[in-house]
Order: structure tokens, then sequence, then C-alpha cells
């Protein structure tokens, strides 16, 4: 016990570690395990009845398939976005800075709203695309849409500071040794990036799974075709079939685990590669 | 040569951090750039390697002009201080990279890898990664990264910086016998004078953007030209002394004030006495050397092998030559061996007489500073000008005062002060600046009030010829001034195209001279049109510039500059 003891402001282990646990419990573990035992009730041939249901197959590809979609675009503008605002100073770098955050406070449904006004076929962006037959809004690529512009502060936030840390020498060193810039980028740069720019896709993709709000405007939610299964679950709860909604959410929780898990765990081996290098 | 840097200069922000630097190594020499922080070698080292662009000169590497050539195509190895390892590549990888990036073999890129891990003594270290080796080691692992495309040039930015004392050594040796064995022409930069002079073949020292000296580390050391390479390059005492000597330039014969001036004048030198370099006694006559004054000892400190002594060196020593009292302490540094010790036990408060087994005279014509004013104030107002009290703290010289009430045509005037008079600009100034250079004083320092420390110095002779001395006081002014400077050539407008030709011509002597007798390169222009006016014009167009205004003959300042030195916002004016 005395090994785990570390001086610290906050006062005692014992109460913190109590603390952690209680929050823990409280907020994140106890619904999480109603929401189990409430699925559990329910017999398995239900259970399989409902989850694998065509409406419900089809939302889960559109929810993960959309998110997906959603978290590798913004890994790579978000990148985008990081390197310039790390790299280059310009006029209003701190104003587009700040702006950055702006999905995280605007609410969602205004968001969403926004969205579909902008890319609806009247819409400023909508017009214009109109005419090439691209739909946005009321189709999967809305979905996407809205799912990437709340997903880009998560990313552009992972990436920042690490890509404050890549070294101007490591660059310089790979320059005389002969490396072209695109050699340097590919080989020096992104390693060092990597973690980071994992776990930015792994939050971009965990927000946009269970978004909800920005979502339900766009999407137009045609059954089989623009619905999320978020929006499956609150039409279950709208039905009263308490017990349909909580085996959704629990595919939906198991899911996102096991992928979160999963990620997590090439970062933990990307990250021992690097361990202690950063004398 | 394989490295040749012809007048390469980086501004950073306006200011020259390279400041016209010209060198030139030699095949297979290892050359030490040395200096402290901030005096440009970092970046001149870089400029070589391509990683920072220069504003202004040209770079050549094996007779090939490269000043424009990116760094992955000037084939040079460098190390960084912090090694900058790519941490997530193993030992192999790393040393791999450059053979990597040319598509070589397989086969050839093991060879190599093998044969260089060998040569720095971590042969079977090819799987770690750098996080798993010791500070030394990755260092080792930067050096033979940087070695394996076969470089021409090595170029080695503080390499043993982040290392302790012992490995720091060990590291050294290293480095020595690989640069032996591989006969590569290598640059180093350090800080460290001890590690320059284990290293160097040949020692370049910077400060203030400025490549003062290069040489064989023992030539510097005992022969150096300028006070900062004197200092720098180990423990110094500047020593200044009056010697009756004929004056290196007495101007075109028949000058009229030559001969007067040659017979009055002592001079004011600069002496160079290492400490131990200094003799103790308890009297002058047990002294085995050449008397140089009585002191008290007043710090004493005992070092293993050393003694180290600090003696203040007595009034009555020194100031034969009556001047005034209110001459600052001298102190003179000395070490003694052991053998010295026993010979000769000392303590705190001892009167001795200290000797010279060898001093060096510097060749420097810039000695002291005496403020010469007719009050008080005015002495105080130019004692307290905050660019001159900086010059002559980098100059490490002494700064005094000499007041001269009235125009004085009454009586004998006091001696005429010793090295640069400076007086302030204005009004009455030409005339107090004729008085001084009659008497004989060169040079004459000319400070407007509130002078900001110039960032530009524009060198311009008044005679057809460019006198050396003036050039010997340009070098030594410009040593101390981080600014640029421009030797400024004025033809009459209309010239025909033979004089101006000839006026190019002239110009490009000078600076040539400047640099084959002073290591200092300087640029050159020309201009058309009147003299004054065309001098007047480039002064005012910017803030923060001076003037070095060499005179026709010594003593002589001519009638039509006197505009020079009385406009208001004025500049610094150096009439040497």
């Amino acid at each position: 016990m005395q090994g785990f003891r570390q001086p610290s402001v906050l006062p005692g282990f014992g109460l913190t570690l109590g603390f952690a646990t209680f929050f823990l419990s409280g907020i994140v573990l106890l619904p999480l395990a109603a929401l189990v035992l409430k699925a559990a009730s329910m017999s398995w041939a239900d259970f399989v009845a409902v989850v694998t249901s065509p409406r419900a197959l089809s939302s889960y590809r559109l929810s993960f398939g959309a998110s997906l979609a959603a978290a590798l675009v913004n890994t790579v503008f978000g990148f985008i976005v990081a390197w310039t605002l790390v790299r280059y100073d310009f006029p209003g770098r701190k104003i587009l800075d700040a702006m950055i955050d702006l999905p995280f406070a605007l609410p969602t449904a205004v968001s969403g709203i926004a969205l579909t006004a902008v890319f609806a076929e009247n819409g400023w962006i909508g017009q214009y695309l109109e005419p090439y037959g691209i739909k946005v809004a009321y189709t999967w690529l809305g979905v996407t849409v809205a799912l990437t512009l709340i997903g880009l502060p998560f990313v552009v936030r992972s990436v920042q500071p690490s890509l404050l840390e890549v070294q101007r020498d490591l660059e310089d060193a790979a320059e005389t040794l002969g490396a072209t810039p695109f050699y340097i980028f590919r080989r020096i740069i992104l390693p060092t990036v990597v973690p980071a720019l994992a776990s930015g896709f792994t939050l971009a993709f965990a927000r946009a799974v269970g978004e909800y709000g920005s979502v339900i405007f766009i999407s137009g939610n045609l059954p089989m075709k623009t619905e999320i299964t978020p929006l499956l679950i609150v039409i279950k709860l709208e039905e009263f079939d308490y017990n349909g909604a909580a085996a959704l959410g629990f595919v939906m929780l198991a899911m996102s685990f096991v992928m979160l898990f999963s990620i997590n765990l090439v970062q933990a081996w990307g990250r021992r590669r690097l361990v202690g290098a950063r004398a | 040569m394989s490295i040749t840097l012809d007048q390469v200069t980086k501004q950073y922000q306006g200011n020259p951090v390279v400041n016209d630097v010209s060198l030139a190594v030699a095949e297979g020499e290892f050359f030490v750039l040395l200096g402290p922080s901030g005096s440009g070698k970092s970046t001149l080292l870089r400029a070589i390697a391509g990683l920072t662009e220069v504003d202004h000169g040209r770079i050549t590497l094996f007779g090939r002009d490269v000043t424009q050539v990116s760094a992955r195509e000037r084939e040079v190895g460098f190390v960084f201080q912090n090694y900058a390892l790519f941490r997530h590549m193993t030992v192999g990888e790393n040393i791999e990279f450059a053979l990597r990036v040319r598509r070589e073999k397989a086969a050839e890129r093991v060879r190599r890898r093998k044969e260089l891990l060998e040569l720095i003594g971590l042969a079977g270290m090819d799987d770690r990664l750098p996080s798993q080796l010791s500070g030394g080691q990755q260092q080792r692992v930067a050096v033979a990264r940087a070695l394996a495309h076969k470089p021409k040039v090595l170029l080695l930015d503080e390499p043993f910086g982040a290392l302790d004392a012992k490995i720091r050594e060990e590291l050294r040796r290293t480095i020595r016998s690989v640069q032996r064995e591989l006969g590569i022409t290598t640059i180093l930069v350090t800080h460290d004078q001890e590690e320059a002079f284990a290293l160097g073949d040949r020692l370049g020292v910077m400060n203030l953007g400025r490549l003062l000296e290069a040489g064989r580390p023992t030539e510097l050391y005992s022969r150096p030209a300028t006070r900062f390479v004197a200092t720098f390059l180990g423990a110094a005492n500047l020593i200044l002394r009056r010697e009756a000597r004929v004056p290196v330039d007495s101007g075109p014969p028949g000058g009229r004030h030559a001969v007067a001036m040659a017979a009055r004048r002592e001079q004011e030198v600069v002496a160079m006495l290492r400490p131990e370099e200094a003799e103790l006694a308890p009297d002058r006559d047990s002294l085995m050397t050449s008397f140089l004054g009585y002191g008290h000892v007043e710090e004493l400190q005992f070092t293993g092998a050393l003694e180290r002594l600090r003696v203040r060196m007595s009034a009555e020593g020194s100031a034969q030559d009556g001047a005034s009292a209110t001459t600052p302490p001298v102190w003179i540094d000395v070490t003694r061996t052991q053998p010295e010790q026993r010979a000769f036990p000392l303590s705190p408060g001892r009167l001795v007489a200290i000797g010279t087994r060898r001093i060096h005279v510097l060749p420097t014509p810039l000695s002291s500073f005496t403020v010469c004013a007719e009050t008080r104030e005015g002495a105080d107002r130019l004692l307290g000008n905050h660019w001159l009290g900086e010059l002559a703290a980098r100059m490490q010289t002494r700064l005094t005062a000499q007041v001269e009430p009235g125009t004085g045509d009454h009586g004998e005037p006091p001696a005429p002060p010793a090295g640069v008079a400076v007086v302030a600009a204005g009004e009455g100034c030409p005339a107090r600046v004729r008085r001084l250079l009659e008497r004989g004083v060169t040079p004459v320092l000319v400070l407007p009030e509130d002078t900001e420390p110039p960032a530009r110095v524009v060198v311009h002779f008044a005679g057809q010829v460019a006198r050396r001395a003036t050039l010997a006081m340009t070098a030594s002014l410009l040593r101390h001034v981080p600014a640029e400077a421009v030797f400024l050539g004025i033809l009459p407008s209309g010239s025909p195209e033979r004089t101006r030709t000839a006026g190019v011509r002239q110009l490009l002597d000078v600076r040539s001279e400047a640099q084959a007798g002073h290591g200092l390169d300087v640029r050159t222009e020309l201009r058309l049109g009147d003299r004054i006016e065309e001098l007047l014009r480039e002064l005012g167009s910017q803030p923060g510039q001076m003037l070095i205004l060499g005179l026709p003959e010594p003593g002589l300042l001519p009638e039509n500059f006197e505009a020079l030195l009385t406009r208001s916002p004025g500049w610094p004016v150096l009439l040497a």
C-alpha cells in the first residue's frame, strides 16, 4: 500500500480513489449496467430478432460506416489544419485556432439545421452540387458531413501538441542526409505524429458513433436508408419498446467498446516503441 | 581548398548574425569555429550545410558553388548538439537512412552499417533503439549516420554540448581518430576553448557575427591580433602601456604635420600578458625578467597544480607618465607553478615586484578612450553615453575624462590624451576636433548625444589614398561593433569612364588590403556626385549609421568636411 502513496496536492490517496470510483460507478458504470440488465431481460430469440432486423442492420451500417468515413476525413484534414496552425504564422492564426473549438460549443441541433440549410438542394452549396447529381442533404453523404463537422476539433486538438514536438533538427538531419520533403514527411514526421493522429481518430470516431442531434436534421431519417442507430433507439423508445431500445443500445456499446479497445491496443504498442525517447 | 566562404552574411531582423565572413578550409583539415553563444558560429555552420539561406556572399564546396543548392544536394554530413536521431528507428536504420534515401542495395547498406558501427566502436548495437543508448553512444550513432553517404565535408555543431566531462573527452578522441582515418574535411563549432585546442588543426574565433582571426592554436594563443581572441583563448591581462614608437604611417612625405608629430608622440599600446608569463619577486632587483611594476597581492587561490593570484598594481608603478589620479586601478592575474610557490611563498597583502617573461603587443591602434570636454558636466554626459560605455566594455579598455576649460591659448595645454579622444558633436565640435588633431591626437571619435548603437558603418577616405593607419583603426573598431560595414567611394558626377574604373579598382584594392592585413572583409560601393552631399544623404537615409572618415594626412581635417560633424540629429564619426 505504501508504494502507491505519492505525495500530491490533493488530499489522501484513499479519498481520491474512493471519489474516482464513486463517480465512475454512479455516472458511467451504473447506467451502462442498467442497460445491459435491461437487454438481458429479453429472451435470446427476441434479442437476436431485434438486433438483426434488416432495419437495425442497415442502421449499423450507416452509423458505423459514416462515422468511420467522417473520422478518416477528419484525420486527413485535421492533420492539415493542425499543421497549418503549428508551422505557419499568418494574420488571423489565433482566430482560426479559436474557431476550431466552435463545434464543441455549438448545440448539435443548431449545426445540423445550419448544415441542412446550406446543403439542401436550394442551399448555398447544395445548389451548385445539384446539377452534378450530387445530393448531400437527406443522404448518407449528409450524415457524413455532419459527423465530420463535430469530429474535427478532436483530431486537431490531439495532433497539435505532437506536431509542436517534432523537432526541426530531425527534419534538418534528414535533409542533410539527402531526403526529399515527401520522404521526410513519410518517414520522419508521420511516424512521430501517428500515435496522436490515432487517438484523434478514435475520439472523432467515438463521438460520431454517438452523435444524434446534428444528424437527424440532415439525414431525413428514411427507414433503411438514412436512419442511424441512435435514431432507431429513440424511435423504439417512442414506441415504448424499452427492451428493443436496450438491445440496440447494448449492441452499440459492445461494438464501440471493441473498436476503441483495439485502437488503444495499437496505440499502446506504438507508444512502447517511442517510450523514453523524449530525453 | 575544400570549403571556401566569400563574404557570407546572414541577417536576422535587420541585424547581421553572420557578418561578411570569408574563410578557406583546406582539404582534410579539422577546422574549429570557436566563439561565445550568439557569436553566429552555429548559423555559419548551418549556412555551409544549406540549412540556412544566406543573404549575401558565396559558399563553395570543392570548387562547386553551392550557395543556391539545397542541403539535400550538398553532400555534407551534419551532427547536431541534441543528436537528432530518428527515435522510431533502430540504430541500424538510423545509420542506413542516407543509403536508403539513395536506394542503395540491401547488401551494400548492411556492409556500410557494419563498417561504420565498427568505426565508432558500437559494433553489434544495430537493433537497439536510440532510447536504449547513453548520450555518448547516441552521439556516436549520429556521427556514423552523418558519415554513411560518404560526404566530403563533416560539420559538427557543438556535438559534446549535452554530455558530461568524461564522456566528452572519450568522444572527442573518437571523433578525432575517425576524422584522421577518413581524412574528411571537418568543421566543428564549439564555445569551449579547451576542446578547440584539443581538436583543431586550425581555429577560427568568432564574435558578434565576425570571424576575428583564424590560425593555428599555438599561434592564436601566443600572438593574437585582437583583444577578444587574447582574452577568449585562455586568460590574459590586457595592459595599456606607453611606448615611443615611430608611427606606422606618417602620411605622404612632406606632410606638414608628420614630422612634428613623430617627434612628439609617444604611443599608447595594448599589451597582452598571460598569467603564466608573469613573474613575482620580493623586489625589482631579484626579478629575472623585465620589470612591469609593483603591486599588492589581493587574492590568492590554491587550485592544485597551479596557484592563482590577483595583484593590484600600485599607482607609482604605472603612473610615471603623469596620468591623472582618476586612472582606474589595474589588476594583474598571475598563475604560479608549485616550484615557483615554494621558491617565494606569498600571502595576501604582500608587496611584490611583477616581471614579464613574455609580453605580446597587440597590433590594435585603438587603445583606450579619453573623453575631452570643456566642462565637468560635458565630460560626464559623454561618459554616460550608453554606446561608448558598451564599446569600452567590449574592448575591455579604460574610459577616462579630461576637462580642458576655455579655448586654451593661455599657458601650456595639458598633455594630449592617449588613445582615442572622444568629443561631443554639435556647435563647437569642428574647432575642438581640429585642435586635438593638431596636437597629434588620432583617432578622434565625435559622438552626438543619445547615440544609438550603429547597425551600419560607412567608411570613406577623404584623401586620394586609403592610409594604412585608417584601415587598421577601421578594422579594430569594426571588430567590436556588430554592424555591417561598407567602403564608400565617391567620384565627381560626370567622371569619365576611365576615372570610374580606376575608382572601382582603388576600392577593391582597399578591400583586399583590409582582408590581407586585418582579416576584415568589407563590401564596397561607388557613388557619383559631390562628396559631402553624397555622404550626408547616405548617413541621413536611415538611422543607426556611423561614419569612419579617413583623413587625407595625419592631423588634417579638410574644411568642407565640417558639415558632417555638426548635423543634428547626428551620427558618430571616427576621424582616423
